[in-house]
Parts: structure tokens; sequence; C-alpha cells
């Protein structure tokens, strides 16, 4: 419960004369245009340009945020845009994105927000992605699905122990989350982030590998990434390049189609190859295109339907 | 009172137990969903658009 007058864990949902009050409503601290390839999504309209918003708060507080001077800032210390929906609609238009990203901080503590956007943005033929931890219940995730074509969910860990000690929150949330993106048809693909001696042990992510298989399926596309020392998390060190590795080679051999490496030069990382036949599909370097070899979603080579929306027009 | 008026009563009263036991339910058992109203005002301060172009410079 929030009592009158206070700010819930997000720092952003106030308890005002007792009516709860979003105060980031139409006002995104963030306003850019990205390649959608930076979200990371490997398997949504690669290389095409993403308008992408966030707001300050986070309903997580993550000991190792990237982002943790907009997350776990107080909106009465930030700056922000006034974007109402029907504007930011216009911009998207304006800047010829077809598509929109709630991301950078979290989109499920500026959920009002999100959920009017990606409502009129659909009817506007405008595609809505989100970019989020998936710490949320299912009712409300259920009813901003429905908006939805495609999410990149964190999966952190695969422990409760390390959700509660590293982010101050629970996995069972984020793991029906997840679940519920992928019944609902939405295009999901999954980030894990490596900290070293948090959560870089071999049987974990390959516990981690095999809960993503049988609940998601094993053409989900999967991302491992490199951990950088933030927030209070300096004392760690970067993820080395061998573990980023080693966690590629398990989901590989647990029988994951689409594995990539993230925030560290990778070739084969990078890169998308046909789980059937190997060829090469997508070459990518970084967050830039170098060759896309995909016939409307199939392999050119063996005609494998590849997962993914890869055509504005259609599904995948 | 007549054993009609009685019954008529009687169903009165409860109907208004099931309606007050409804109402005081709703009250108590926290919502699974509230819809949070915006603000007319920002509590920190406005800035205008800037260039929108340039990568954003956070992570996602």
């Amino acid at each position: 419960m929030i009592a009158p007058g206070q700010s819930g864990e997000c720092r952003v949902r106030i308890n005002i004369d007792g009516v709860l009050r979003s105060v980031v409503y139409g006002y995104p601290c963030s306003l850019n245009v990205d390649p959608v390839e930076k979200k990371p999504l490997f398997h949504f309209l690669p290389g095409t340009k993403i308008l992408s918003l966030a707001t300050v708060g986070c309903n997580l507080h993550c000991r190792n945020c990237q982002n943790w001077e907009i997350s776990q800032a107080n909106p009465e210390d930030s700056q922000a845009f006034a974007y109402a929906p029907e504007r930011l609609v216009e911009l998207t238009r304006y800047s010829q994105c077809p598509s929109l990203a709630y991301t950078y901080t979290d989109p499920i503590i500026f959920y009002e927000y999100t959920y009017d956007t990606a409502k009129l943005a659909k009817s506007k033929g405008i595609r809505n992605v989100l970019v989020t931890a998936g710490y949320i219940n299912a009712e409300p995730w259920k009813r901003l699905l429905r908006y939805i074509d495609a999410a990149n969910i964190d999966l952190k860990g695969i422990t409760d122990d390390f959700y509660r000690r590293v982010c101050s929150a629970t996995l069972k949330p984020v793991q029906d989350a997840l679940v519920l993106a992928k019944a609902a048809g939405v295009l999901v693909e999954v980030t894990n982030l490596i900290i070293p001696t948090l959560n870089d042990k071999p049987e974990e992510i390959r516990q981690l590998v095999r809960w993503v298989k049988a609940n998601l399926g094993g053409e989900t596309p999967l991302h491992f990434s490199r951990f950088f020392p933030r927030y209070k998390m300096r004392h760690l060190p970067s993820t080395s390049a061998e573990t980023l590795d080693m966690a590629h080679e398990i989901a590989i051999s647990e029988g994951m189609k689409y594995v990539y490496i993230g925030n560290i030069r990778s070739e084969a990382g990078q890169n998308t190859y046909c789980p059937a036949c190997g060829t090469l599909l997508i070459e990518r370097s970084q967050y830039t295109i170098l060759k896309n070899h995909l016939k409307e979603g199939r392999c050119p080579d063996c005609s494998n339907q590849i997962y993914g929306i890869w055509t504005r027009s259609g599904g995948s | 009172m007549t054993r009609r008026k009685f019954i008529r009563k009687l169903i009165e009263v409860g109907a208004a137990l099931v309606v007050g036991a409804g109402w005081l339910t709703k009250k108590v058992v926290p919502r699974k969903f509230v819809w949070a109203a915006g603000l007319k005002k920002y509590p920190g301060s406005l800035k205008p658009l800037s260039d929108i172009h340039k990568q954003g410079k956070w992570s996602g």
C-alpha cells in the first residue's frame, strides 16, 4: 500500500489524496532514434530505426544498473520533455520510424503512458516494442500485450536468490511474464546479462537455457550480454569474452537456435545463421546490418522459416 | 406485523447485508490493477526537444 503523500518503489507513482497518480505520464526524460539492433532485437525489422523513449524511475533496483542515472532518479530532480501520446505518435511518423520502443528504464513504471501510446500507435500502423525486466502482474501485463508486437525481456538470472540480492525483486513474476508474452503472440527475445561471480557459473547458465527452451521454445532468440562495472557494482570486473563464448556454446549445445553475444565485438555471436543448414542469414557489425540474405523470412538455401518479424507489412 | 411483511423485511435486510459485505470486500481486498491518472504539471523541470536522431546514450 502506498500511504497518502508517498510514492511507490518506482518513485513515480504517488498517492495524492487517495488517488494514484503517475507523475511521469507524458513526460519522457529520453527520446532518441536508435537502431532496432540496440534494444537488442535481432529478429524484428532488421536495419530499421526505432523511436525510443523512457521516463525516470524503475520498479527494480539492480545493483548493476547501466542506466541508474535515470532509473533511480526522482522525478523532481529530473528534466523531461512534454510529449503526450498523440504528439509522440506524430513524432514517430515524422521521424519515419516504423516502430516505437518503450525502453531504457522500464515501461512497466510508466505503464499508463505506454498503454495509451501503444494503443494509439497501433491504430496508426506503428509497431510497439517493450524492453523490460518483465516484473509485472499478469492482469495488467496481458492488457498491455494486446498492443505489443515485440519485446526484449531480461531474464537476469535463474535463481530467486539472485533476483532478491541483486535486483530487489523475485524470479517467478518474470518467468510468468515471459511465458505470457510468448503465449500472447508477441515476438520475444531474451537477454541475460552475465555478471562475473554472480550468475556466470556454467551450470547456472545451462539451467537458464533449459528453462528458456522448455518454456519459450528453442526458436527464442537469446542474447548473452557483457556486464560493465556500474552503479553499486564497480568492484566487479567486466565479463570476459571467454565467459560469453562459453554461454554461447552451452546454449547452442542445449538446442537453442539463435544465440547472440552483446556489448562486445564478436563475429559469430552477432550473426544469424539458419538452424537447419547453417547458412549465414544476417551479418551484423555492432548495430549495423552488413548483409541480409533472408528471403521473406526464409533461408535462401533451404527455405527454412526463420522466427521473427521481417517485413513492415507482415508477420513472421 | 403480518407474516408477509415480516418475510419482505427479512429479504430486504438479507439483501442489504449481501451488498454491504460485497462493498466491504471490495474496499478491504487490494485491487489487482489500479490505473494511475496523470498529473498536469511535471514535478521536475521541462526541457526542449533536442536532436532525437542522435543515438540514445542509455543502454537498451
